[in-house]
């Protein structure tokens, strides 16, 4: 599903006379397979997010390659990156990242718009959605009235709404109490198991990380362990 | 994404932002309005002037009155180029007037009046669209047709005053009150040795009142015949006084014609025809060369009106250019989280540039209904605030303002194209925005 092969990357840092290089990620060699769940575990400043944003396309690679579902993207333009993330990715974020003007209904539906689809297959998808994640009594809530459970469940309807074959998740448990964690993961894999869904997520707290089928740490910009495929 | 679904984010995005949105399609109706009801004055005189010009005139017109040798002199026309001009192609007549070189006296029973006598070829007069007002065109030499305020002249012989002294008209009990029509009316006229030669016409036709109200026709027309017959008796070109017969020998002169007209088969050809007559140096005057002049001095104007309005437009732009910049700042973690799910970057800079395009549609639909009732209001007002300052009357039918559909689709036009412009940066900031950041709001 995701292959990265001699992943190199830095970040400048400072202006144009006082640059400086900060190495981020170094010779990253890692195989995601198809039905996967891949958790990646590092400190902070370790490099995990960085890999996982070179992997979403937010950020392009310094050096090396990324193939996904049989596609080299790092050297897909902005555009068609957006196209590939809109058929083939779903992403779940720390913060949820919903926009707090729409409702968990239109959130969840926002990807479908942007597919182009009719307004009445919208509505049957988002429904079936809203009852997946057992949100359907507050189809009309706003994320501000919504618990963090609640929201980052909207952000997993809304990510899997396209049904892609790729959720990348970055700390999707970060903001939530342990209770609700613990129902997240164990929903994480029941769509694992019922729908097939590869997942890469990004977490430093083992026991998101004891969820994976494999689980690869990362320090100091370089993949310690794991970065074969089972 | 369809353009319904990038309509209804845009609708919700406005809803936002209520207050600033309206403030802005208020600043854009405004501008809008100003350029309309700016460039709507200069359409309004024009159609006036047009209108006035092309009432007071005949359009197919053309004045023929000479034409320029080599030399720079102009020469009078003659039957020969009577001749050429009815040949040419789309001409429908040509008239050929002149007039008696003395003014007759013509007496009917006990009235008299002195005016001008015109030889008129009557088939061409006909053919040349003239209609009369009463009775029909002469068919024999001695069959006359008289202008409509001929009869306000006929006057009854008498020693007493005859004048009104507040009008200077004759009284109205001394006028011939009947009918002119089949009375046999006298012409005199005399020579060099003021003998008198009375010629005996039948009034046939009244002449139609002249279009311009100012004009007075009181013309009695007479056939060639007629004209030949004074010239005989009296053995001067056209019958002029003053000049020996001997003397007076230029056959040119005599086959001179005063008042030559060409009457193009329809508005359409005039120009081409008054092109034709002008490439062969003939002086020349039609209502389409007047109109052109007159079109050309109002399109100057209004192009100058539109330019003055379009800034008040660009005025406004500026409040749309820091609507949308505002807008895509605020958005911007929207922004991001649309692009992190598969949003295209041609998606967001559409959406931004239809809704530019929105605040621009809306202010210029508020603007012509502005600009329109404006107008109603300055025609209404404007004359009655000019009558009450300077206490005179305006011309019936003047328009001071005039707004027809094209100026509408202009201020429009004009409007989309400013707002879109202005709107152009904040979309493509809006695209190059930043996915991580945007999500971190780091603006």
């Amino acid at each position: 599903m995701i292959q990265v092969k001699h992943l190199n990357h830095h970040f400048e840092l400072g202006k144009k006379e006082k640059k400086t290089r900060l190495t981020v990620l170094e010779n990253i060699n890692l195989c995601v397979e198809k039905g996967e769940i891949v958790t990646i575990v590092g400190k902070s400043g370790s490099g995990k997010s960085t890999l996982l944003n070179l992997i979403s396309g937010f950020i392009r690679p310094v050096e090396g390659e990324i193939w996904i579902d049989g596609k080299e993207v790092s050297h897909f333009t902005e555009a068609e990156f957006a196209d590939f993330r809109l058929k083939h990715m779903g992403f779940v974020f720390q913060n949820f990242q919903l926009i707090p003007s729409m409702t968990a209904y239109q959130n969840i539906e926002l990807p479908l718009i942007l597919k182009g689809l009719t307004e009445k297959d919208r509505k049957q998808i988002t429904d079936e959605m809203l009852e997946t994640v057992g949100l359907t009594d507050f189809r009309s809530h706003y994320p501000s009235e919504l618990s963090g459970g609640q929201q980052q469940r909207v952000s997993i309807a809304r990510a899997l709404v396209l049904k892609p074959a790729l959720i990348l998740a970055d700390e999707p448990t970060g903001s939530l109490d342990s209770e609700t964690e613990a129902e997240l993961l164990t929903f994480i894999k029941q769509l694992n198991k019922d729908y097939g869904i590869t997942f890469l997520i990004i977490t430093h707290d083992e026991e998101v990380a004891s969820i994976g089928h494999r689980t690869i740490t990362i320090s100091d910009g370089q993949l310690l362990e794991g970065g074969a495929s089972l | 994404m369809k353009f319904k679904d990038k309509i209804r984010f845009i609708r919700q995005n406005i809803k936002k932002n209520k207050v600033r949105t309206f403030m802005t399609i208020l600043a854009t109706a405004m501008g809008c309005a100003f350029l309309i009801v700016l460039a709507s004055i200069g359409y309004g005189l024009q159609k006036s002037v047009v209108e006035d010009t092309l009432e007071q005139q005949i359009v197919t017109q053309i004045d023929v009155h000479g034409q320029e040798d080599d030399n720079g002199n102009y020469r009078s026309l003659t039957m020969e180029d009577v001749k050429y001009f009815e040949e040419m192609e789309n001409v429908k007549a040509v008239t050929r007037r002149n007039q008696i070189r003395q003014m007759p006296t013509f007496t009917l029973e006990d009235y008299q009046t002195s005016v001008a006598a015109v030889t008129a070829h009557f088939p061409s007069e006909k053919d040349s669209g003239l209609e009369l007002a009463e009775g029909r065109f002469p068919e024999s030499a001695n069959e006359v047709i008289v202008g409509d305020h001929f009869s306000e002249y006929l006057a009854l012989i008498t020693e007493e005053d005859i004048y009104d002294e507040k009008t200077g008209m004759i009284k109205e009990s001394f006028l011939y009150q009947e009918s002119l029509l089949n009375k046999t009316v006298e012409m005199t006229v005399t020579d060099n040795d003021e003998v008198e030669h009375v010629i005996p016409l039948k009034i046939v036709g009244i002449m139609e009142e002249p279009t311009k109200e100012w004009l007075q026709d009181r013309n009695v027309y007479v056939s060639n015949e007629i004209y030949t017959e004074v010239e005989i008796f009296t053995g001067t070109p056209g019958g002029e006084l003053g000049i020996e017969p001997e003397m007076y020998d230029a056959t040119e002169e005599a086959e001179a014609i005063d008042n030559v007209k060409v009457y193009a088969d329809n508005l359409e050809v005039v120009q081409s025809i008054s092109d034709k007559l002008e490439d062969e140096n003939y002086a020349i005057y039609s209502v389409v060369s007047e109109m052109n002049q007159i079109n050309m001095l109002f399109t100057v104007a209004k192009a100058g009106l539109i330019l003055v309005g379009t800034i008040a437009i660009i005025i406004a732009s500026i409040g749309i250019y820091n609507t949308m910049t505002m807008a895509v700042t605020e958005r911007a973690p929207d922004i991001g989280i649309m692009k992190a799910i598969g949003a295209n970057p041609k998606t967001i800079k559409q959406i931004f540039l239809l809704e530019s395009s929105y605040i621009g549609i809306i202010g210029a639909f508020i603007g012509v209904i502005v600009a329109y009732a404006t107008s109603f209001l300055v025609n209404l007002g404007l004359p009655m605030i000019l009558e009450m300052t300077f206490g005179e009357e305006l011309p019936e039918g003047l328009q001071f303002s005039s707004i027809p559909i094209s100026l509408v689709l202009i201020s429009i036009g004009i409007c989309l194209l400013v707002t879109i412009v202005s709107g152009l940066r904040p979309a493509k900031r809006a695209t190059e925005l930043d996915v991580l950041k945007a999500m971190r709001r780091e603006f």
